[in-house]
């Protein structure tokens, strides 16, 4: 059976809207050299949501206010092609509908990784977000966080930790179980993968109810680990996965609503 | 053909952070445990570059990895050379219209998969995996990818089990490793 043509179904419903993800506490301690650099909303321009930020995180170091307008100008520019890099990376995901039972839209990535260039886009704007932030372990979800999380953790020079269904793991392991809608799974981290006090990323392709952003987050931090941040590059936000993860900040690339 | 025996630098490195683990997953089998080489940041990316600097620049279109640890492998050589991703699965695991292909186990038979339009006819592609063993896995990669008519240039691997004659399963189909296990 072959077919010579690239079959996608019509336009898809994501709406190529970012999260802004909530901003660390006020007391978080931030080294000074790093800047929380917030994706963008469509309604705000770059220059006052650097505004805001000065006044939720008066420990960061700020630079907005003293920018000279051309700086203000390229950082405007540069939210600009974000947004445009955002808006192919959400036009090139394929929704399937009924999969993988009746009533369920996939938000199929695999699409995205036929894009070399939204592919890329993709990574970057995770590594623009992460780089310099003192991030030492990029934890990936079986098995599609796999393949967003490995190109993030060498461009930021952190080591990848892959977090497993049960017995693919050949070491020692810890184990957290969670809940299915039907049921209970399991996840796994290789014991003396991560040290406490690191840093760490989770990564996934999306966030649906939050149960397995919120095992990997006990995983890592039954180990001492403080997770930074989740990322994913879709968030079925009706689902309420942000909620769930708690005090564990949220960032995605796109959200989709039905 | 092997970097090991091509004595590149960076190949120590990488070949001794791969972890043994004697009796997984069954008795007897010394299982090459590749989560210990992507603890170390420098390692991980000479793996990559050596893959890189073999396939940037010859006209690949396509990587297509196996799941789930050529999924961790195939990506960063894509995005590098400029190719797209391809994930070969289990069954089940693609959403969309897939071609099979059924391979034998040492007990049994299982199917990988791969999305119907992925590959277009003529396209160059490259095979990875983190290991080779018996080849049946790769032998299935392969087979989609020319049923569909692309050229499979080459198969990619960190590392070989040469005892299982894996290399002389793939019909004559370049092989490329990094390290040799026996």
């Amino acid at each position: 059976m072959m077919q010579r043509s690239l079959i996608f179904s019509s336009p898809n419903p994501i709406s190529p809207h970012l999260s802004t993800p909530s901003p660390p506490p006020v007391n978080a301690v931030i080294p000074e050299r790093n800047r929380w650099i917030a994706p963008s909303s469509f309604s705000q321009p770059s220059f006052i949501r650097f505004q805001n930020y000065q006044r939720t995180l008066p420990s960061l170091l700020c630079t907005a206010a003293s920018d000279s307008v051309a700086n203000q100008q390229q950082q405007m520019a540069s939210q600009e092609e974000q947004d445009t890099r955002i808006a192919k990376i959400s036009s090139v995901i394929r929704v399937i509908p009924d999969f993988p039972k009746p009533g369920i839209m996939f938000q199929d990535i695999t699409t995205l990784l036929l894009d070399v260039g939204a592919f890329r886009d993709t990574i970057d704007l995770f590594v623009e977000r992460y780089r310099g932030k003192d991030i030492s372990v990029v934890a990936g979800v079986e098995a599609r966080g796999f393949i967003f999380g490995p190109p993030i953790a060498l461009a930021i020079g952190a080591k990848f930790v892959p977090m497993r269904k049960p017995n693919k793991l050949p070491g020692e392991v810890i184990s957290e179980e969670y809940s299915l809608e039907y049921g209970t799974d399991k996840m796994e981290m290789h014991v003396g993968a991560v040290q406490a006090g690191e840093r760490a990323l989770i990564i996934d392709d999306l966030v649906a109810t939050g149960g397995t952003l919120c095992a990997a987050i006990r995983l890592l931090e039954r180990v001492g680990v403080h997770v930074v941040e989740c990322a994913c590059v879709i968030e079925l936000p009706e689902l309420k996965g942000r909620e769930r993860l708690g005090k564990t900040p949220l960032f995605v690339l796109v959200s989709s609503s039905t | 053909m092997s970097a090991y025996r091509d004595k590149d630098p960076r190949i120590h490195g990488i070949q001794s952070k791969i972890r043994v683990v004697p009796n997984f997953p069954k008795p007897g089998i010394m299982f090459q445990d590749i989560t210990t080489l992507l603890l170390d940041p420098k390692a991980f990316k000479d793996t990559v570059d050596l893959f890189v600097e073999r396939y940037k620049g010859k006209n690949i279109s396509v990587v297509a990895g196996i799941e789930a640890r050529g999924f961790i492998f195939g990506p960063p050589i894509a995005l590098e050379i400029g190719a797209k991703f391809v994930p070969l699965r289990k069954p089940k695991k693609l959403p969309g219209k897939v071609i099979s292909e059924e391979y034998e186990l040492e007990y049994g038979r299982d199917c990988l998969e791969m999305h119907v339009g992925a590959v277009e006819p003529g396209e160059r592609a490259l095979v990875v995996d983190d290991l080779i063993a018996t080849g049946g896995t790769l032998c299935a990669a392969m087979n989609l990818l020319e049923r569909v008519g692309a050229e499979v240039v080459e198969c990619a691997c960190v590392i070989e089990l040469p005892d299982l004659k894996g290399r002389e399963r793939l019909n004559g189909k370049p092989l490329y490793v990094l390290v040799e296990s026996h």
